[in-house]
Parts: C-alpha cells; sequence; structure tokens
C-alpha cells in the first residue's frame, strides 16, 4: 500500500536527496530575481521534502503573497492574506519553523482558506530567521507528523533561500517588483476613475440634448462603445503611445474601416500620448457618426477625405494640420447655436482641449469640413 | 453664487466639459478653462479681472498642477482638487479639500459655495 506521506530513507535514496539539496544550493545561488528563485524552490522543495505541495511565500509589508507554487492541487497561489490570518505569516512573525500534523486541530490555521484545498498537514519554514522575508510551506493530503529530517531539509533549503534573497541584486529585484506592483494599482485607480468620470461626462452631456429615452440610448451606447474601443487600442500598446492611423482605423471600423472605398486616408506617421489619443478617437467617432446621420456617409456615393501633415516652416515650430472633408452627401445646413450638442462640442474642443491648437467646423454646402491645427510637442509627435 | 468667476484645469476633455457644465448650471462663469499647467499660470500672469474661485485637478496630462496652486494662493483665489489618485501627496496643500472623481455635483455646489466665504 501506497503511504504518499511516508519516506523511506535507505542508503542510496538518503545519498540522491543529498545531491538534490546540494545541487539546489547551486542554483539558488546563481539566481537573480525572485522570479528565478521562486522556479527552483518550486520545483526542489517537492522532490527533496516528497511532499504533496510546496509553496514559496513573501513578505509584502503586511501581508503574505502565495507567488508561486507546485502541488497536486490548487492552494493560493497569487492570493494575498493578512500576516496575522495565515500560518506562513505566523511563522514570519514569530521567527519559528512551524509543524502541524493535522491542521483541523490547530487555532493558527484559518480553516476556511484550507477546506477547499487537499491539505491536511504542513510544515511552515521562514526564510531569514533574522527578519524574516518569505517562507517555505509543504503540504501532504493526509494527517501525519512530518519527519525530522524532511523538516530538517526544508530549513536548510529556506536558509540557501534566505541567502539568495540576500544578494543586492535580487533584493533590488524585489524591491523593484514590489515598488512596480504598488504604482500600478496606483496607476489603474487613477485611470479607472478618470473612466468613470468620462462615462459621467458622457452620460450627463448626452442627457441633456436628447428628444427622448431611446435617443438617449442609441446615443450614449454609442459613445460609450467608442470610449471602450479607444482604451481596447491603449490597452492594446500597453498604454504607450498610439499611432494616429490606428486610431482612425478602429474609430472607422464599424463603418466600413480604412478598407472601405468610402474613406480616403493619408497622412504620415503620428504618435499620440493614451489620454490625447482617447480624446482624439471620440472626437472622430463623432465626426463619424454624424457623417452617417447626416452627412457623406448617409447616402452610397459619398465620400469622407481624411488627410493630415506636418508643416515645417522656417522660423516656425512644427505644425500638425489635419482635414476632414465630406463630399457627395446631401446638402448641409449649419445647425442653430441653440442646437449645438455634446457632438460637436466635444468635435470643436476636445482635440484642442488635450492637444493644443486650434479646430474649426464648417458646414459647407457641398459638405462638411473639419480643420485641425495644433504645434508638434510631447503628446502630439511625428514617429 | 451668480456670476462666480471660475477658473479650471483639467486635461481630460470630457471632464473638463463637464465640469464646464456643472458650474455653469450653478450659475457661474467659467472664466477660463486649461488643459496646461502653463497655459493656465500664463492667464494667471496676465491682469484678469479677479477670479472668484478654481477646480484643478492633480495631475495635467504628466505635470502636478501645483504651480497653479501656488499662484492661486499668491493672489488670494481659494480652490479644490479634482482628482482621480486615490492618495496624492500634495506638500503644503493638505488642507485644501480634494473632490473625487466621478465629480459628485453636491460636492462641487458645497465647494463653490466655500468659495464665496473666502472673499
Amino acid at each position: 500500500m501506497l503511504d504518499m506521506a511516508e519516506h523511506d530513507l535507505s542508503d542510496g535514496e538518503g545519498d540522491s536527496a543529498l545531491l538534490t539539496l546540494v545541487e539546489t544550493i547551486e542554483e539558488l545561488s546563481a539566481t537573480r530575481t525572485i522570479d528565478e528563485v521562486a522556479a527552483v524552490v518550486r520545483s526542489s522543495a517537492r522532490r527533496i521534502s516528497g511532499a504533496d505541495g510546496v509553496a514559496f511565500v513573501l513578505r509584502d509589508d503586511d501581508c503574505c503573497w502565495y507567488l508561486d507554487e507546485d502541488a497536486i492541487g490548487p492552494l493560493w497561489k497569487g492570493k494575498r492574506f493578512p500576516l496575522t490570518a495565515c500560518i506562513s505569516g505566523w511563522a514570519m512573525l514569530n521567527r519559528q519553523t512551524v509543524v502541524i500534523p493535522d491542521i483541523y486541530q490547530d487555532d493558527r490555521i484559518p480553516h476556511d482558506a484550507y477546506r477547499p484545498t487537499f491539505v491536511k498537514s504542513l510544515v511552515m519554514t521562514p526564510v531569514r530567521t533574522r527578519d524574516p522575508i518569505a517562507a517555505l510551506g509543504a503540504y501532504w493530503a493526509k494527517e501525519h507528523t512530518p519527519p525530522p529530517e524532511i523538516v530538517a531539509k526544508l530549513q536548510v533549503m529556506a536558509r540557501a533561500t534566505a541567502a539568495a534573497l540576500e544578494s543586492g541584486r535580487l533584493q533590488a529585484s524585489l524591491n523593484k517588483e514590489l515598488e512596480r506592483r504598488t504604482f500600478l494599482m496606483r496607476e489603474l485607480d487613477h485611470r479607472v476613475k478618470n473612466t468613470l468620470a468620462s462615462v459621467q461626462s458622457i452620460a450627463s452631456q448626452t442627457l441633456r440634448t436628447a428628444t427622448s429615452p431611446q435617443a438617449f440610448n442609441e446615443s450614449f451606447e454609442s459613445r460609450l462603445l467608442a470610449l471602450s474601443q479607444a482604451h481596447e487600442l491603449l490597452t492594446k500598446q500597453a498604454w504607450g503611445k498610439a499611432q494616429l492611423r490606428e486610431i482612425l482605423a478602429a474609430a472607422l471600423r464599424p463603418f466600413g474601416g480604412l478598407e472601405d472605398g468610402r474613406f480616403v486616408v493619408e497622412g504620415p506617421p503620428i504618435e499620440i500620448t493614451p489620454e490625447a489619443a482617447v480624446a482624439v478617437h471620440m472626437t472622430l467617432h463623432e465626426l463619424i457618426v454624424n457623417a452617417a446621420k447626416y452627412g457623406a456617409l448617409s447616402v452610397p456615393a459619398g465620400k469622407v477625405f481624411v488627410a493630415w501633415r506636418v508643416e515645417d516652416a522656417a522660423g516656425s515650430h512644427p505644425t500638425f494640420a489635419l482635414e476632414w472633408r465630406e463630399r457627395g452627401g446631401p446638402p448641409v445646413t449649419a445647425p442653430g447655436p441653440k442646437d449645438e450638442g455634446f457632438g460637436s462640442r466635444l468635435i470643436r474642443r476636445g482635440l484642442s482641449r488635450d492637444l493644443g491648437g486650434a479646430a474649426v467646423l464648417d458646414f459647407l454646402p457641398e459638405g462638411l469640413v473639419f480643420t485641425f491645427r495644433a504645434p508638434l510637442s510631447q503628446r502630439l509627435a511625428a514617429a | 453664487m451668480n456670476g462666480r468667476r471660475i477658473m479650471i484645469v483639467e486635461d481630460e476633455a470630457l471632464v473638463a466639459m463637464m465640469v464646464e457644465d456643472l458650474l455653469t448650471d450653478l450659475g457661474c462663469e467659467v472664466s477660463g478653462s486649461f488643459g496646461a499647467v502653463g497655459e493656465a499660470l500664463a492667464y494667471l500672469d496676465d491682469d484678469k479681472p479677479s477670479l472668484d474661485g478654481a477646480v484643478l485637478d492633480i495631475n495635467i496630462g504628466g505635470e502636478m498642477v501645483f504651480p497653479v496652486a501656488e499662484a492661486l494662493r499668491a493672489k488670494g483665489v481659494p480652490f479644490v482638487f479634482a482628482t482621480g489618485y486615490g492618495a496624492l501627496p500634495r506638500k503644503g496643500f493638505e488642507d485644501v479639500t480634494v473632490l473625487a472623481k466621478p465629480i459628485n455635483f453636491g460636492h462641487l455646489r458645497d465647494a463653490v459655495h466655500g468659495f464665496g466665504h473666502a472673499a
């Protein structure tokens, strides 16, 4: 009968286990990053201990972070718990190795967190006893008392891990990781709040000029989709700069895309910062929707010409100039000042707000013309 | 609150337009709406008719708005911050009201009310 928890230390097996431990220590001393440490620990700790699962837990301020694991079933990889609420935290705070033969008999274990797992017994040993920064956990699927030699091996691994983590370059990598995570979380929070504020803006302004709940719904939904597409494009570029042509392509996609014969598009590569890219996308969206409802795109023969260039006259700052010209649509009449809705307002002001410069909307009888000129800048640059 | 002249510094077009609408709804006059710190400072440099208050987004396209806040403070013009960042350090301005985004109309109204007392 195979007892998974039994570890029979015959001479041959003992030697090979020792060799594995030595190899592991050597591998650990060659690691450069936290991820590399986790990879070594993950693969060796299970082999060395014979456990059904191992976890590598990092201390992150007052939380324990289950960075990596290797087990017969899912544990808590990626999750964070308060140090005071988990056994890895206990081991780190008390600077002691913990051996628990039956977890459901021990009060230090958060039983609810363990119930969905296979774990019945465990060993948890802190990494760096002086001031623990991590912990190594070994888990078994049945109640048993892990033999002292297994506990000893895990402690040796923990010491080797401490030495590896202690090395200067690893410490720097750890700090950078945690810093980056904090930075990303804060950035995410900021972007989400700004996005919600944008949605709030779109909703309230669409509401002001909507003639009926149905009309509001249509308009609002269309703009919400445009906002979502703008973000999708930015996410694809990891919120780096966006190409004007790509923004245009995304905005035109619901209406046939750049390849559609009704659009004639030309201009050099231009890079736009993420926040400005959203405004550019939303403005283009309004122009297109307007063209589809009342302008060139409302008839099959109509065409939209979009062209941009960089004007580099001697003695003056390089200027970006874009023109959106509609042709072949129904005769155009300018809306009265009272009729100016959110759409035209955004078209007139949205771009100049984010990129500087000025926008002009001309309701020429043969077709609407929108021109935008702005100085090249950090936000709007030739690529 | 009628005719109170308020300046806005906000780099996101959609949010700026909404704040302008909200202020106009409150009976205020938007004396200037800027998407860059430099533009706002240039406006304040000119000798313009007096400002009654300002609403400042904290992060303006990567630049912090604090130079504008300093200039307003020097002129004795009250202002509030509006931000999507949770807890941004703002040395020297810890006592200034911060409006969270998305903006709550009631909070904005209270803030504008508060501008009146300072004058």
